[in-house]
């Protein structure tokens, strides 16, 4: 898209069609009818929203224009800051699907496995993350979970851990070794996965806030056909590095963008705002919430241009996660009694859902997957400054 | 004027230790499980063990030993995040037919009592005393909204007390939750190394427990202040409670982060301890309005502190 896409007048107009669309299609009162909602209902809202999305050419942006996407950068910029702006529902059961399995497919799949999978997430496939271990988290590179050629496919053992939606879930991405000779990052491959596959086992792993979006999976001699491996056998870690930080940028500014809206109106409105040390403390959010939007914006401005710094989505994580943690810390303390006794939250909403407890300690997870708070200044470290690795790390 | 002790008698420490064992041999991390399935059973899960302990024989308003005992004990039970008041229960005021003391915000008073059906007292910071004519639904971590009858506003010196004890059980908490993690941090392995191999993790945690061992001395000192009837020791109650929020969450954070995603599935031991220190951390008030408090009534002559 060249700078006509992204003239001040078309993204001007963009906005405005994107506006009108929200005001008729985004329901008022969907935080208070999915608060404390069924796991059927859940899945059912998430579905419809998604689809009104896509109806609407919003789903995935991201996506090349031929599958259904196309939209410059300028103009997803615009469309997740107005759905902010809007407080739309957030996408949670298709997110592995539109981001990872499709970044996956579109980098290493093959026409067959595009084909199959592209359509079929727009109609509302939903996947799960299929990487950490028990033994294997910080150190993905280490798993353990076998995949032993056999005939026409694989059999696969093992046990992932912290697959987020696992029980929604229709396909898995996989990680798993396929050559357990080789230096551990040589050896591991990258499959899809039916979970309906006989030896699939899920299990929901109840959590700190009460609820099992963290799964288990267990696998069990389960089949998967050859034609499932993503890139070539042993070349899934370079398969998975390739697409794991693909849409960081774009999903990082959509959180910074709920949380600057939503998430920020939600705590202004609950607090005494004629009290000067809550006046301060919100004005310091909010300088740090500007400081994080303006980080995310950059950050896909840049990896559009190629100019992006080794160590700038790092940087985004860390700032994000860490501003989150304070805020709705202190939406816990000012929020008093109902805090601690309405201990239930709108599904689809994300972390700016305004029952703080919730939150907070929700929150709390944002420092420890997709690469912990420990890795990320690691890689600000290393790639970023420059410095040398820690001398006893291997 | 006694001379000021900054450490608990071998008395009191042993039996902290034997509250230790006690509350270990009658279930421990168990109990918490087993309290909130049901919170009605609370009393009958944990009374007995506190009966055999004798701690509702602990005069800690007018014996000093009892006093020191009455912390060692509230320390003991947040070790395994008891599911029972003690600090509250052992806070009872001396002049009133009552069981146990709560400190209440002046609005939307409530308490983590919910399923212990006793003669409850609560107090403001004011010094605003009522009885607790009823309560409602237990919600988590067995807070409860109480209703409230006033009684009198004779209550100033319950309160200091009342503050503090439940700071001592905090105190427990994190004493646990810093041995949970250092054991994590030992088992696990990634990278080829325990983690606790890790500089970067080595200080996360070295940070924790400064922040932990400044809480320590501060209740020490508190509970010498309480104990010798000073004047101040309602301001000094106040800064312990302010170091115990902040050394709470400074504690938390970086235990839930060294333990990774595990920390967070009720799986782990703190899981739990983390989700029973909230109405600890946040009741009645939270850092914010501690500060406020403590910064009204210290003023302008700030703290007597060590060495007046």
């Amino acid at each position: 898209m060249g700078v006509e896409a992204d003239s001040t007048a078309h993204l001007d107009q963009f906005r405005a069609d994107v506006r009108s669309w929200c005001q008729e299609h985004i329901p008022p009162d969907w935080r208070a009818t999915q608060t404390g909602v069924d796991d059927d209902e859940f899945v059912r809202f998430q579905k419809w929203w998604f689809a009104e999305l896509h109806a609407a050419g919003f789903a995935v942006p991201h996506w090349p224009r031929e599958w259904g996407g196309g939209m410059s950068v300028g103009e997803q910029i615009v469309l997740y800051s107005e759905l902010a702006a809007h407080d739309a529902p957030r996408l949670v059961l298709a997110f592995v699907g539109i981001h990872h399995a499709a970044s996956t497919l579109l980098v290493a799949g093959t026409d067959e496995q595009r084909a199959r999978h592209l359509p079929a997430i727009l109609d509302g496939e939903i996947w799960v993350q299929g990487f950490s271990e028990p033994e294997a988290g910080s150190d993905l590179a280490s798993l353990r979970t076998s995949a032993r050629r056999d005939g026409d496919g694989y059999v696969v053992n093992g046990q992932k851990l912290w697959a987020s939606g696992g029980k929604h879930a229709d396909w898995c991405l996989l990680l798993a070794r396929t050559d357990s000779e080789a230096p551990k990052r040589k050896g591991i491959s990258y499959f899809l996965l039916d979970m309906t596959t006989p030896g699939v086992e899920v299990r929901p792993i109840r959590n700190a806030i009460g609820d099992s979006h963290f799964c288990e999976i267990f696998l069990n001699d389960v089949r998967i056909p050859a034609a499932n491996l993503v890139g070539a056998e042993n070349e899934g870690w370079q398969v998975a590095q390739a697409t794991l930080g693909a849409e960081r940028g774009m999903t990082m500014l959509e959180l910074a963008e709920r949380l600057g809206n939503a998430g920020f109106r939600r705590l202004v409105q609950m607090c005494p705002t004629d009290d000067p040390v809550v006046a301060e403390r919100l004005t310091q959010f909010e300088i740090e919430i500007t400081g994080l939007r303006g980080l995310c914006r950059k950050l896909v401005e840049d990896a559009e241009d190629g100019t992006a710094g080794l160590a700038d989505a790092s940087i985004v994580k860390l700032y994000y996660s860490e501003v989150l943690q304070r805020m709705t810390d202190f939406g816990a303390e000012i929020g008093g009694l109902p805090v601690h006794t309405e201990l239930v939250k709108s599904a689809s909403s994300g972390w700016e859902s305004g029952s703080w407890m919730l939150d907070f300690i929700g929150s709390w997870e944002w420092t420890i997957p997709g690469g912990s708070s420990e890795i990320q200044r690691t890689i600000i470290a290393e790639r970023g400054l420059g410095l040398p690795r820690e001398p006893s790390a291997v | 004027m006694s001379e000021m002790v900054l450490d608990l008698s071998e008395d009191a420490q042993e039996y902290g230790r034997q509250a230790l064992r006690a509350f270990e041999a009658a279930g421990g991390d168990q109990l918490v499980q087993d309290a909130e399935a049901k919170p009605a059973i609370r009393e009958s899960l944990v009374g007995p063990v506190l009966n055999e302990l004798g701690a509702w024989e602990l005069d800690a308003r007018t014996d000093v030993d009892g006093l020191e005992a009455a912390a060692a004990l509230c320390r003991s039970a947040g070790y395994w995040a008891l599911p029972y008041p003690v600090a509250e229960r052992l806070a009872k005021p001396t002049d009133l037919e009552s069981d146990g003391l709560i400190v209440v915000a002046s609005n939307r008073p409530a308490g983590a009592v919910g399923g212990v059906e006793t003669r409850w007292t609560a107090v403001t910071s004011g010094g605003t005393r009522s009885t607790v004519v009823g309560h409602g639904a237990t919600g988590p971590a067995f807070v409860t909204p109480l209703e409230l009858s006033e009684i009198d506003k004779n209550g100033a010196g319950d309160v200091a007390l009342a503050l503090a004890l439940p700071c001592w059980t905090l105190l427990g908490m994190l004493d646990r939750a810093i041995e949970l993690t250092i054991a994590h941090v030992s088992l696990r392995k990634q990278f080829g190394q325990p983690l606790s191999t890790f500089q970067g993790v080595q200080f996360q945690l070295t940070d924790a427990e400064v922040e932990r061992s400044g809480l320590e001395i501060l209740a020490k000192y508190a509970l010498w202040s309480i104990g010798s009837d000073k004047p101040e020791a309602i301001v000094d109650a106040l800064a312990l409670r302010m170091s115990a929020i902040e050394a709470a969450e400074v504690v938390f954070r970086v235990c839930h982060q060294l333990h990774g995603a595990v920390g967070f599935c009720d799986e782990t031991t703190l899981s739990w301890l983390s989700r029973y220190s909230q109405p600890l951390r946040r009741l009645p008030l939270g850092l914010s309005a501690t500060r406020d408090e403590l910064t009204r009534r210290a003023g302008r002559s700030g703290l007597t502190g060590l060495y007046a």
